[in-house]
C-alpha cells in the first residue's frame, strides 16, 4: 500500500482550519514521546504544558495578559504576511513602542491627568510604526529585504534599552539596578475586572483582531493587502501600488506591535526593565501564521501559545523542565502547520495497484 | 524495416481527464510525422511520455522493433531520441555553451563541445555565439540553441513542440530547410503543431488527436486545411459573424509618440509609438514577441504611466497621466496576455477577481467596503453570458482551464461596456470552440461602437479579426494599413526587422 | 605592532564562524533555496560542538559533531520545503526558533562548565615571531574557511556539478525538463549548507568562548545571510565581507575592554554596530546597478513541477 499526493480541484477550506487545529494536536503527541526519549516526563509536560493553564482557573488571567501581545502583534503581523510583507522584527518595533511610551511617562512623571495613557499608547503606536518605516522605506526605495533590516533593527532596539536605562532614564532610587523608575498612577494601565491582573490591554487585544478582521475581510484596504501578496503584477494592473502597500503593511504592523509594547510596560511591568523584551514579537509569527493570517484565527492562536508560556512556567516549578521546552513545543506547532499545509491544495490518495510502469 | 517508432495504445489518466485513450501510431525512418490537435487533446502528454517525463498508464511503446521503456528524458536521449520544447528549458544568467552543456549527459572538455557545436551550426546553417549569454538572444536564436543541443546527440528521432509560434513566417522556412535536410539524412521528425498550412508544408503524414483520443492518421498534402481542421476540433468550423455594410467612425482612441522607458534587464521598451483606432474599428498589432508587446500593452492600460498626458487619448479626453483606475473610469480596459497572476489572481474566487478591475464601474466599492453581492452578481452574468465553465462565482480562478479563464476574463472586461477595450493575445492557449467565441465577442463590442485593439502573435488571428493592421518591431510600430491591403509577405518582412529594421520599413512603404 | 597583531588576530576569530556559514548559505541559495535558519542551525551546531568538546575533549570530533547536527537540523527544513512544498520564509524562521529552543535546552546541563578552547594548528615553534603569528597562530577552522572560499568558488565556476547546481537555481522547471533531480540537488546544496553551519555554530564555543550561553550566536546566522546578498553571491567577496563584519566586532570588543578613545561611544552602541552596519551594507549594495541581477532567479521559489 502506497500513498500519493493529488492536486484539488479547488484548495480545501477545511483543510485551512483543520490543520492548525492538528498541528497542535500532534505537537502534544509527538512532544510527549521525544521529550520522554530524552529522558523527562513526556506525558507530564505535555500535560502541564497545554492542559493545566485551562484547567486551572488561576492561570486564566495570567493567559489572558500574556494572550494580549500575541494577538495585537500577530493581527498586525497577519496584515502584512497577506500582502508578502515581511516583517520580522515586530519584537523591535514592541521594544521603541515601549520605550516611546516610558519617553512619555517619565516625561510627565509625577503628573496627573486622564490624558497621560492616551498620550502613551499613541506615542507607542507611533514609535512602533516608525521604527517599521525603516525597514519599509528600503524596501520601496532601494528594495532591500525587509526581513533582514527589521530583523537587525531588533537587535539594535534592544541595545537601546540597556543604554537607556543605565544612563538617561535610570532611576535615580534604584539603588544601581538598570531600570526607569516606577511610573506615576496616572501613566499605569488600569486593570479591568477588579481584583485581577486583567489589564485593559486585553479587551483592546479582542478590539483589534475584530476591527482587523472587518477591515480584512469587507474593505477595499483588506483587497489591497491580499491581491498584492498574491500577485504583485496583477495588483498593478487592478490600480494598485506596491509600494504604497508596503508602506502600508509595515506601518500598520509596526504601529501594532508598538501598541502591544506600551500596553506591556504601562501594564504588567510599570517600567521599563532589561527583562522588557519577552519574544512576544517572535511568538507572534508563529501566531499569525497558526491564525491563518486570519484575525479572527489569532485570536485561538494567540491564546495556544499564550497557554504554552504560561503552562511551560507551570512544568518548570512542577516538573522542572526547562524553560526553553517552551519554545521547542512552540517550533513543532510551526512546523507540524507548514507540513500540513500541502494537504490544503493537496489530497493523500492509497494506491492500491501498482501503476503499468512505475509511475511516480 | 521496422517502424523507428510505434506506440500501441497508449493510455494515460490524469485525476478527472483521460489525457490519451489508447492511442496507436508509428513512425518511420526519414518521416516528417505531425501530431495534429487542439490545445488539450493530449500532444503534449503523448510526447512527454515518449521523451520519458511521464509515464503511460498502459500500453506500449516499441524502438525499432523493440519494446522499451523510457524512464526518464536521460533514457530517451540515451535511445537517440530528442525534443525541443514549445517553452525553451534554457538558463538565462548562462551562456549559450554551458546551457548546451547542460543538455549533454557525458562530460564532454569545453572547447571539445565547442568545436562540435561549430560543427553542427555550419553543418544546418544555424547561427549562434557560443559565448553570449541566453538572456541578451531573441526568441529565434534561443530556439536554435535547443535545436543545436538536440543536434548535437546525433538523434534518431527529433520531438519539435510547437516550433513555430514565436517565429517570423522567414524563420520558420528556414527551420523547415533544417528540419527537411534532417529527414533526409534519415532521422524520423515528430512535428507538434494546430498550425495547417505547415504541416501541409512540411509534413508527410498526420496523426489528428482530439480529447485524447486518434482521431485520423493521414496524408496532409491530400487534406484540405479546412477538412483536417473539422477532425481536429469534431465539428464544422464556424465563422465569424459580421453586420454587413459596417463603416468605421470618428476617432475614439488616440495614441500619440508613446514611450516607455526600458525596466526590465532585457524588456522591449515602446519607442516614439502613435496610431488612431476609430468607432467600430479592430486594430490589429502583429510582431515576434519580445517586441515591446507588453510594454505596449501596459503603457495603454495605464500600468505604465506616461509623463505626457496627450501620449493616450479617448475623444480628445487626455488619459497619459492617469493609473489604470483611471483610465478604467473613463473606459478603457485592457487585459493583458498572462492570464494567471497578471490579468487574474488564480488563488482568488472569480467573483474576487471581478473585484479587480470591475469594482469602479460597476459600483462595487462605497466609502471604501467591497459590495461582495454586487461582485458575485455580475460574475455570475459573465459566466452566464460568455458560457464560463466553473461551479460558480466562488470557483478560484486556478481552478478553470486556460480556455475558460479567457473567457472569464474577455467577459469581465467586456460587460464593462469599455469604449476601448486592449487585448494582447485574446486566443493564446483556448481551444477552438472558445475562440471563436472571443473573436465573435470582440466583433459584436466592436460592432456596438467601441474601439478595439488586438495585440498577437498569430498572423491568422489577426488577418481573420481585424480591420487594420500595424507591426510591433523592436517596440517601434510600423504605418497601419487596411488588412485587405496586405500581403502575409508584407507583414513577414515587417515582423523580420529583428534583424534590420531600416530594410524592413523601406521594403514596405508605408 | 603587537597591538595591531593581537587585533588582526581577534578580527580572524570573529570572522571565521560568519564566513563559514555565510558559504555554506552561498550554496544553499546558488540552488535556488533561501533557506533562513542559518541561526538555528548554528545554535544547533553551537551545543553539539561544546558537548562533543566537553566529552571527547577532541576538538574535530567536536566540530564533526557540530557539522552532522547543523546538517541533521537543516533535513528537517529539507523536508518541509522541497518534499511538502512549505514557505521557505516561514519554514527557515521556524527552524531559527527550533534551534534557539533545541540549544537552550539541551545547553541547560552544561552551564558554567568551561571546555578547553581549540588550539593553534600549527606547532607553537612556527609561531613564535609576531608575524609568524599571523600566518601560523590559527587553529583549524581558520584556515577551513579560506580553503572553502577557494573550493566553493571553484566548484560552482569550474565543475559540472556546480554548473548544474546553478542551473537549478535559475531555472528548476528547465532543469527538471532536461532530466536533472532538482531535488536531490536542492536536499544537497541544504545539506552541505546545514554542515557549514554547524561548523561554524561550534566554533563559537571552539574558537571565541568556552562556555555554554544561551544564544551565543547572537544573530551572526543572519549577519551570514545579509553578507550572502551583500556579497552578490560571490565567494570571494563573501571573504571581504566577512573579515570587514570581523573588524566591527573586534571594535566593540577592544571598547568593551575599555581601551583609549573607543569607550567615548557607548558600548551599547557598539554592541548594536553589527547590525546596524549589516542595515548599512545591505543598503548601500543595493545602490549598486547591478545589485540583484546575480541572484539566482529561482530564489525561495517552491518547486513545482506540473507532473
Amino acid at each position: 500500500m502506497q500513498f500519493r499526493l493529488e492536486k484539488r480541484q479547488e484548495p480545501s477550506q477545511l483543510m485551512v482550519y483543520a490543520t492548525p487545529v492538528a498541528a497542535v494536536l500532534l505537537t502534544m503527541i509527538v512532544g510527549a514521546i521525544i521529550f520522554s526519549l530524552i529522558g523527562y516526563d513526556g506525558i507530564g509536560a505535555v500535560r502541564e504544558i497545554f492542559l493545566t493553564p485551562l484547567t486551572n482557573s488561576y492561570k486564566w488571567q495570567d493567559l489572558g495578559i500574556k494572550a494580549a501581545p500575541l494577538i495585537i502583534i500577530g493581527v498586525g503581523l497577519s496584515i502584512a504576511y497577506r500582502a508578502n510583507v515581511w516583517n520580522i522584527g515586530a519584537e523591535g518595533q514592541y521594544v521603541m513602542g515601549g520605550l516611546a511610551g516610558t519617553w512619555v511617562a517619565l516625561a510627565t512623571y509625577g503628573m496627573t491627568g486622564p490624558w497621560i495613557l492616551p498620550l502613551m499608547i499613541l506615542a507607542g503606536v507611533v514609535g512602533g510604526a516608525l521604527y517599521a518605516a525603516i525597514p519599509a522605506f528600503f524596501k520601496v526605495r532601494l528594495n532591500v529585504n525587509e526581513i533582514l533590516t527589521s530583523l537587525m533593527l531588533t537587535y539594535a532596539s534592544v541595545q537601546l534599552i540597556y543604554y537607556l536605562i543605565r544612563a538617561p532614564w535610570k532611576d535615580p532610587m534604584g539603588m544601581g539596578f538598570p531600570q526607569t523608575r516606577l511610573f506615576s498612577e496616572a501613566a499605569r494601565l488600569p486593570t479591568v475586572i477588579p481584583g485581577t491582573i486583567v489589564h485593559l490591554g486585553v479587551p483592546i487585544a479582542i478590539l483589534v483582531a475584530f476591527v482587523a478582521w472587518f477591515i480584512m475581510s469587507r474593505s477595499v484596504f483588506g483587497y489591497q493587502m491580499k491581491v498584492v501578496g498574491a500577485a504583485p503584477h496583477a495588483a498593478r494592473y487592478g490600480g494598485f501600488s506596491e509600494s504604497k502597500t508596503i508602506w502600508l503593511a509595515m506601518l500598520v504592523s509596526g504601529g501594532l506591535a508598538g501598541l502591544a509594547g506600551i500596553l506591556e510596560v504601562a501594564g504588567p511591568f510599570q517600567r521599563m526593565v532589561p527583562g522588557f523584551p519577552t519574544n512576544y514579537g517572535f511568538t507572534a509569527i508563529i501566531v499569525a501564521f497558526l491564525g491563518r493570517l486570519n484575525p479572527l484565527g489569532v485570536i485561538f492562536a494567540g491564546v495556544v501559545m499564550a497557554i504554552t508560556f504560561v503552562g511551560g512556567e507551570v512544568a518548570q516549578t512542577t516538573i522542572g523542565l526547562p524553560n526553553a521546552a517552551t519554545g521547542i513545543f512552540q517550533a513543532m506547532v510551526l512546523f507540524f502547520l507548514l507540513a500540513g499545509d500541502i494537504l490544503v491544495r493537496y489530497r493523500l490518495r492509497r494506491v492500491s495497484s501498482i501503476p503499468a510502469s512505475g509511475a511516480a | 524495416m521496422p517502424h523507428r517508432l510505434e506506440l500501441t495504445g497508449i493510455t494515460k489518466r490524469f485525476p478527472g481527464v483521460l489525457a490519451n485513450d489508447n492511442v496507436s501510431f508509428a513512425v518511420r525512418p526519414g518521416e516528417i510525422h505531425a501530431l495534429l490537435g487542439e490545445n488539450g487533446a493530449g500532444k503534449s502528454t503523448l510526447v512527454k511520455m515518449i521523451y520519458g517525463i511521464m509515464q503511460p498508464d498502459a500500453g506500449e511503446i516499441r524502438w525499432n522493433g523493440q519494446p522499451i521503456s523510457v524512464a526518464n528524458p536521460k533514457a530517451a536521449r540515451k535511445l537517440g531520441i530528442g525534443m525541443v520544447f514549445q517553452h525553451f528549458s534554457l538558463f538565462e544568467a548562462l551562456t549559450v555553451l554551458e546551457n548546451i552543456a547542460l543538455g549533454m549527459d557525458s562530460k564532454i572538455p569545453s572547447r571539445e563541445l565547442e568545436a562540435r557545436i561549430r560543427q553542427v551550426m555550419s553543418t544546418y546553417g544555424l547561427l549562434l555565439d557560443p559565448h553570449r549569454t541566453v538572456a541578451t538572444l531573441s526568441v529565434g536564436e534561443r530556439q536554435r540553441i535547443e535545436i543545436v543541443r538536440a543536434l548535437l546527440l546525433d538523434p534518431k528521432l527529433l520531438i519539435m513542440d510547437e516550433p513555430t509560434s514565436v517565429l517570423t513566417p522567414q524563420e520558420v522556412e528556414q527551420l523547415f530547410e533544417v528540419l527537411r535536410k534532417l529527414a533526409a539524412q534519415g532521422c524520423s521528425i515528430l512535428y507538434i503543431s494546430h498550425k495547417l498550412h505547415e504541416i501541409k508544408a512540411l509534413c508527410d503524414t498526420a496523426t489528428i488527436l482530439r480529447g485524447g483520443k486518434l482521431v485520423d492518421t493521414c496524408d496532409p498534402r491530400q487534406e484540405t486545411s479546412r477538412s483536417m481542421a473539422e477532425k481536429m476540433i469534431g465539428a464544422g468550423l464556424k465563422d465569424i459573424v459580421r453586420a454587413a455594410g459596417r463603416s468605421l467612425g470618428e476617432p475614439k482612441l488616440v495614441v500619440s509618440r508613446l514611450s516607455t522607458v526600458k525596466t526590465g534587464h532585457f524588456e522591449v521598451p515602446v519607442d516614439d509609438v502613435s496610431f488612431t483606432v476609430r468607432v467600430g474599428e479592430i486594430f490589429g498589432i502583429a510582431g515576434v514577441a519580445g517586441n515591446g508587446q507588453n510594454a505596449l500593452l501596459d503603457a495603454l492600460s495605464g500600468e505604465i504611466r506616461s509623463d505626457d498626458k496627450n501620449a493616450v487619448a479617448i475623444d480628445g479626453y487626455p488619459l497619459g497621466l492617469l493609473d489604470t483606475t483611471g483610465r478604467r473610469k473613463h473606459g478603457l480596459c485592457a487585459v493583458p496576455e498572462e492570464r494567471n497572476g497578471h490579468a487574474a489572481v488564480s488563488d482568488f474566487t472569480l467573483s474576487d477577481n471581478s473585484i479587480l478591475t470591475a469594482r469602479d464601474r460597476l459600483g462595487m466599492v462605497m466609502l471604501g467596503l467591497i459590495n461582495s453581492g454586487a461582485a458575485k452578481t455580475y460574475t455570475g452574468k459573465v459566466i452566464a453570458d460568455f458560457a464560463v465553465k466553473a461551479l460558480g462565482p466562488a470557483s478560484t480562478a486556478g481552478s478553470l482551464s486556460g480556455g475558460n479563464l479567457q473567457k472569464y476574463i474577455m467577459g469581465r472586461e467586456i460587460l464593462q461596456k469599455p469604449s476601448v477595450l486592449v487585448v494582447s493575445q485574446p486566443t493564446w492557449g483556448v481551444d477552438a470552440g472558445a475562440a471563436a467565441a472571443i473573436h465573435q465577442s470582440l466583433v459584436d463590442l466592436a460592432a456596438a461602437g467601441s474601439a478595439i485593439v488586438v495585440i498577437s502573435q498569430d498572423l491568422d488571428e489577426l488577418r481573420a479579426l481585424c480591420d487594420t493592421l500595424a507591426v510591433i518591431n523592436m517596440g517601434r510600430l510600423s504605418a497601419a494599413r487596411p488588412v485587405s491591403e496586405v500581403s502575409v509577405e508584407e507583414i513577414g518582412l515587417l515582423m523580420g526587422g529583428v534583424h534590420g529594421t531600416a530594410e524592413a520599413h523601406d521594403a514596405v512603404p508605408a | 605592532m603587537d597591538i595591531t597583531i593581537a587585533i588582526f588576530i581577534t578580527l580572524v576569530g570573529a570572522a571565521t564562524p560568519i564566513l563559514i556559514a555565510a558559504l555554506g548559505e552561498l550554496v544553499v541559495e546558488k540552488a535556488g533555496v533561501l533557506n533562513l535558519g542559518v541561526e538555528g542551525m548554528m545554535l544547533v551546531g553551537a551545543i553539539a560542538g561544546f558537548a562533543a568538546q566537553f566529552y571527547t575533549g577532541n576538538p574535530y570530533l567536536a566540530l564533526l559533531a557540530g557539522a552532522f547536527a547543523g546538517a541533521a537540523t537543516s533535513m528537517i527544513f529539507g523536508f518541509l520545503t522541497l518534499s511538502l512544498s512549505a514557505n521557505q520564509t516561514a519554514t527557515g524562521l521556524a527552524l531559527t526558533i527550533f534551534g534557539t529552543g533545541f540549544s537552550a535546552l539541551a545547553g541547560a546541563p552544561f552551564s558554567a562548565r568551561p571546555i578547553e578552547l581549540m588550539r593553534p594548528l600549527f606547532p607553537a615553534e612556527l609561531a613564535t615571531h609576531p608575524m609568524w603569528r599571523v600566518l601560523f597562530g590559527y587553529s583549524a577552522p581558520v584556515y577551513f574557511s579560506f580553503f572553502m572560499v577557494f573550493a566553493i568558488w571553484y566548484f560552482l565556476k569550474k565543475t559540472r556539478a556546480g554548473l548544474i547546481l546553478r542551473a537549478v537555481g535559475e531555472n528548476d522547471l528547465s532543469a527538471h525538463s532536461i532530466g536533472y533531480s532538482v531535488k536531490g540537488v536542492r536536499y544537497a546544496a541544504v545539506m552541505f549548507g546545514g554542515a557549514m553551519a554547524g561548523i561554524a555554530g561550534a566554533c563559537f564555543p571552539l574558537l571565541l568562548t568556552p562556555q555554554w550561553a544561551e544564544r551565543m550566536t547572537a544573530g551572526r546566522g543572519w549577519i551570514a545571510v545579509a553578507l550572502v546578498v551583500f556579497a552578490s553571491w560571490k565567494p570571494f567577496r563573501l571573504l571581504a565581507g566577512a573579515y570587514l563584519f570581523g573588524l566591527v566586532m573586534t571594535m566593540e570588543l577592544y571598547a568593551k575592554a575599555g581601551g583609549g578613545p573607543l569607550s567615548i561611544i557607548p558600548s551599547e552602541l557598539w554592541a548594536a554596530l553589527p547590525y546596524l552596519a549589516t542595515i548599512v551594507v545591505l543598503v548601500l549594495i543595493s545602490l549598486r546597478r547591478d545589485a540583484s541581477t546575480n541572484a539566482p532567479a529561482c530564489l525561495g521559489k517552491p518547486f513545482l513541477p506540473s507532473n
